[in-house]
């Protein structure tokens, strides 16, 4: 749980894995974090069609994105490694990675960004992080953070690598022929 | 506790008790008013669970100001773990006054406050401090456990809802700080705080110094490690009172605009601040910037001139330092370089420090490259090298870069003749380096010079020797190699005008060696001879010449090798030699490409299978041959090995069988009967009519056998049969130490002749053990007046003596119409035979002595018209049948029938 430690991350094109380091936080390996998902999207089901499932994983993903940037800006507050070049390599790293993978995301969507995402909900107040300055609930919430990382990019993973057992990531969006804003939030 | 009195006190209980939380210092302030006294009794208890927590006797005075007195009180455990109760009595000795009244200081464990909570939160303490934390569990949870770090710790209970644990002397945090960690039931993390342990700051080493004479630059040490990262716990730096914002991480440095003489730096974090001082002298402390524009105005040959500007004021600085020279003077711009090498590239940077009251070299410039100039080359080294009387080499040694001064485009040489007053010139490309010369003119000079685009070199003579000392007849010592080289020592000669010369050679190299030679000065008497070009295995030859402006004088030679191996081959023609029961080994020496060391000896060893027995260690390297005796009947091997100081060679093996051998003999025999059978015929029928007279006087001439004479054609190579093999085998009815011969089947007789001097396989049989002594061959053997006896005996084949070491091919084998008498009782072999004679079987006789049978036969010039015999090396003796049991029997009829039983193989 020990900030850098977030971007310890191995990635292959769709493979995003995030290596939680717990034992650098020295934090307990049976102790559990609580509290209500950072990410609000509704749950993947295998009763879905592949576009519906690749919008919620887009949509997921796309929130991962807002919270990562959100932890990034507030992970002072925990303290900086030592080591502040490999520290900013990795989260370069994490960024580019979640980047390339919602790109990926995007491309297979049928009618591509066009549709508005699943956003959070706007009466989670979690999103924008503990209020009350103590560095513990900042570091639980940028844990959070991570494990909705992680949750979501091994399932755009899974789910990319089910719709594309090749594994090749696709280069161009194969349908654009669907109206903007034909699929209503759900 | 104490207890109030009965009595009623006069001291009136303090009023308007008032507690003040200050929850970051976790201190209570207690205010009370109209105590009247000076000392009071506090008491703090848990509110909820009623725990005393102080009960303690204190001395306030009254704060005249505003008449109240107060008193801090530091709480080991947060406030707001739970509620305090507090409550004050004044004290005047043992006289009390009544508590007054109960003052709560609430905690956050009340049930209004309904979330989990753990105090304290983000404090940052010193390495070794006690901390007490507290998890207030949340309204209707169950608590669990604490963790620090990842330890389970034993908890407090402070109140319902509140638990404690306390951690004594902390070690350091790390980088996000150290959790503490409250879970409820279920291992979920309900609460959690964390805490930043680590150390003030403890920088040192401030020093201040100028660049540019105006501003100031200070540096420190960072010092310890304070384990406190992040915007509000990392440490901070200020110069007097400015702050220092890029002093991070190791970077610890700050700047000034102005130089003030006297500095301070104070480093500060949440646990403490630390101060360093510094003062100097604006002067002492000048460290110039680098010089910029560095330019090389001239460039020579041997040396160029670089300048450069400076920056500002600190032209007016004294002393510079340019490559590895120092260079000083006053607002010094420009240097000479000197020592340089000509057509060479360099690199010049420069660097400045002051003169007066130097304190440190300044930065480097950035470095400004040029090339110095060419200039004619040096003179080359030459040697004369001659290959023969007239026959010459002219060397010399490539020039170096640091000699050719500029690329080398080629050479001249030029032979001058004295006596003919004329001269030869020949130019060469610059990638010869020699030139063979014929030289018929004694005492004539060779010029070499080496020419490059700046000019061309000294000449460089060597003139021509007029007599040619003859190498053989200069004594060659050896000399050994000391890890670097070959140390070379001589007495001085007095015609070394112009010094010495050692030149080396591979000693095996026969034609166009490579010759290498050093010079050493005329009052040099030793030298080092190295060399990258000394090979292990490889004898060099040194050969030290006295030079003088006429010629060149061998003085010493010497031979050595760097490293010595062992041979590189065997030794050659190895062959052995029967000699009775001796056996003389003899070799070539070994090549002296293929000594690869000096070959110290030999060693001799007999074979058995796979193991060496050492007969003899030669130590005379020239001795190459040894002589193996006392050797019984029967196969051997022997094993030849020089050996270096490097050690033995893999070692030559001959193999030799001493068991005479007679098939070949009796076939040769056989094929000379026949022949001279065909050629009595011939006669017979030739001369039958007119010539019966004739043939009658040979009959008579030549009983029995008539004319036996054998021609042997080439060498009489005395092989094992591949059917038979003939040994020596003891006559046990002529004398049961004599050795005779018996055939038996042959075993492997692949290897023959030269073959085996280098292999394993049984040598030929060309010897025949030597049974008689010399001595015997005095003593005839009785026998018949004619030669029956012998031919009688040759029946009994298998009782035949032999009395041969050798055969000489050459020589005439006559039969002898009588046998020659032997002793009874031969002299015996040498006694330290290994084993007896295998048995007696029948074989030759000896012919102990050579006996002209009739005068006639020597009168009719049997010798001459013989054309050859099988004879003894050693005795001239022949081989003979042997009779054994009968004498005095008609010859033609012995003869005849000993002749039908041979080739019928009768015995």
């Amino acid at each position: 749980m020990n900030a850098p430690s977030y971007w310890n991350c191995i990635s292959g094109t769709h493979d995003v894995i995030l290596l939680p380091e717990r034992k650098k936080e020295t934090f307990a390996e049976e102790l559990t974090s609580g509290g209500d998902r950072l990410v609000t999207v509704p749950p993947l089901s295998s009763q879905l069609s592949p576009n519906d499932m690749l919008w919620r994983l887009y949509s997921a993903l796309q929130q991962c994105r807002n919270l990562l940037e959100h932890a990034i800006g507030r992970e002072e507050g925990v303290g900086n490694d030592r080591n502040r070049t490999e520290y900013e390599s990795q989260k370069k790293t994490v960024r580019d990675r979640l980047g390339h993978l919602l790109e990926s995301t995007r491309l297979l969507l049928a009618d591509g960004a066009g549709t508005a995402a699943f956003t959070p909900d706007p009466n989670n107040t979690e999103i924008d992080g503990p209020v009350n300055g103590s560095p513990f609930a900042l570091k639980l919430w940028i844990y959070r953070i991570f494990n909705e990382l992680e949750h979501w990019t091994l399932a755009a993973s899974k789910t990319l690598k089910a719709l594309h057992p090749d594994g090749a990531a696709p280069k161009e969006r194969r349908t654009r022929g669907r109206a903007r804003g034909r699929r209503t939030r759900r | 506790c104490r207890q109030g009195s009965a009595v009623v006190s006069r001291l009136a209980p303090p009023q308007q008790v008032r507690l003040d939380a200050d929850k970051e210092t976790q201190t209570l302030s207690v205010t009370w008013e109209d105590g009247h006294a000076s000392t009071f009794d506090v008491e703090i208890l848990r509110t909820e669970l009623m725990e005393m927590v102080l009960n303690e006797t204190v001395g306030v005075t009254e704060d005249q100001s505003t008449g109240k007195h107060q008193w801090n009180w530091t709480s080991p455990v947060p406030l707001e773990c739970t509620s305090l109760s507090v409550k004050v009595r004044s004290r005047d000795g043992q006289d009390v006054s009544e508590w007054s009244s109960q003052q709560i200081l609430p905690g956050l464990d009340l049930p209004d406050n309904t979330d989990s909570q753990m105090y304290p939160e983000g404090k940052t303490v010193p390495v070794g401090s006690n901390m007490t934390f507290c998890c207030i569990v949340e309204e209707g949870q169950q608590f669990g456990s604490l963790w620090y770090k990842d330890t389970l710790v034993k908890e407090n209970m402070l109140s319902r809802r509140t638990y404690a644990t306390t951690m004594t002397n902390q070690g350091p945090s790390n980088p996000s700080g150290t959790n503490v960690v409250c879970s409820n039931e279920k291992k979920m993390i309900i609460a959690g705080a964390v805490v930043f342990v680590g150390y003030p700051p403890l920088p040192s080493d401030l020093v201040c110094e100028t660049h540019d004479l105006i501003s100031v630059d200070c540096q420190w040490s960072k010092g310890r490690d304070t384990y406190l990262f992040g915007m509000t716990r990392q440490t901070y730096y200020t110069l007097n009172g400015r702050n220092c914002p890029k002093a991070r991480n190791s970077n610890m440095r700050c700047g000034l605009e102005q130089w003030d003489g006297n500095w301070t730096l104070v480093a500060r974090n949440l646990l403490g601040e630390f101060r360093l001082t510094d003062a100097a002298e604006l002067g002492h402390r000048v460290r110039p910037v680098a010089p910029v524009n560095l330019t090389t105005p001239e460039v020579y040959s041997w040396n160029a001139s670089v300048g450069w500007l400076w920056k500002d004021k600190v032209k007016s600085l004294n002393g510079c330092l340019s490559g590895h020279q120092t260079y000083t003077g006053y607002g010094l711009n420009t240097v000479v370089l000197k020592d340089l090498q000509p057509d060479e590239k360099y690199s010049v940077k420069v660097r400045c420090g002051s003169q007066k009251n130097f304190w440190k070299w300044g930065e480097w410039s950035l470095p400004l490259s040029f090339q110095t100039k060419m200039d004619r080359p040096v003179a080359p080294d030459i040697w004369l090298w001659m290959d023969s009387d007239n026959l010459g080499r002219v060397l010399w040694k490539p020039l170096t870069k640091s000699e050719s001064h500029g690329q080398i485009s080629g050479y001249e040489v030029i032979l001058w003749s004295p006596e003919e007053n004329s001269q030869q010139t020949l130019t060469l490309p610059r990638s010869v380096y020699s030139l063979p010369i014929n030289v018929t003119d004694r005492g004539s000079k060779v010029t070499v010079t080496a020419r490059n685009p700046a000019g061309v070199s000294l000449p460089a003579n060597i003139v021509i020797p007029r007599y040619l000392p003859d190498a053989e007849d200069t004594a060659i010592s050896k000399v050994a190699f000391n890890g670097s080289g070959f140390p070379l020592s001589w007495v001085a000669h007095a015609n070394a005008s112009c010094g010495y010369v050692v030149d080396w050679y591979n000693t095996s190299c026969t034609q166009d060696c490579n010759v290498e030679w050093i010079k050493v000065a005329a009052d040099n008497t030793n030298t080092m001879v190295q060399s990258g070009n000394f090979l292990a295995g490889v004898r060099y030859k040194f050969s030290l010449y006295a030079c003088s402006s006429e010629s060149t004088v061998l003085l010493e030679r010497w031979h050595g090798y760097m490293q010595e191996l062992v041979p590189s081959r065997t030794v050659p023609r190895l062959s052995p030699n029967q000699e009775g029961a001796d056996v003389q080994l003899t070799w070539d020496q070994i090549p002296l490409e293929h000594q690869r060391g000096f070959i110290l000896g030999y060693t001799v060893y007999l074979t058995n299978a796979s193991h060496l027995t050492l007969l003899a260690n030669i130590t005379d390297p020239q001795l190459t041959n040894h002589t193996v005796r006392n050797l019984v009947l029967g196969s051997y091997k022997f094993t030849v090995k020089a050996y270096t100081a490097a050690g033995e060679d893999g070692g030559a093996t001959v193999s030799i069988s001493l068991e005479p051998y007679t098939y070949w003999l009796i076939m040769e025999i056989l094929v000379a009967l026949g022949t001279m059978t065909c050629l009595l015929i011939v006669i017979t029928i030739a001369f039958t009519g007119f010539s019966f007279s004739i043939f009658t006087i040979l009959w008579k001439t030549m009983p029995g056998t008539g004319l036996i004479c054998v021609c042997f054609q080439g060498t009489l190579d005395v092989k094992p049969s591949p059917h038979s093999m003939v040994h020596i085998v003891e006559d046990s009815v002529w004398d049961s130490s004599k050795e005779a011969l018996v055939t038996v089947p042959e075993e492997d007789e692949e290897g023959t002749g030269d073959e085996a001097a280098d292999t394993d396989e049984p040598a030929s049989l060309r010897y025949y053990n030597q049974v008689v002594e010399e001595g015997s061959s005095s003593q005839r053997r009785p026998h018949a007046s004619d030669s029956s006896a012998s031919s009688t005996g040759s029946m009994d084949s298998g009782h035949t003596d032999v009395t041969y070491t050798g055969i000489q091919t050459s020589a005439c084998y006559r039969p002898q119409m009588q046998s020659a008498s032997c002793p009874e009782e031969p002299q015996t072999g040498p006694e330290e035979h290994l084993q007896p004679p295998v048995g007696s079987f029948g074989g030759y006789q000896p012919q102990c002595s050579w006996k002209q049978d009739s005068p006639e036969a020597d009168g009719d010039g049997l010798d001459q018209t013989c054309l050859g015999s099988p004879t003894s090396v050693t005795s001239s003796q022949f081989l003979l049948p042997y009779d054994t049991s009968e004498e005095g029997k008609e010859y033609p009829s012995s003869a005849s029938t000993w002749f039908h039983n041979l080739l019928t193989g009768k015995p």
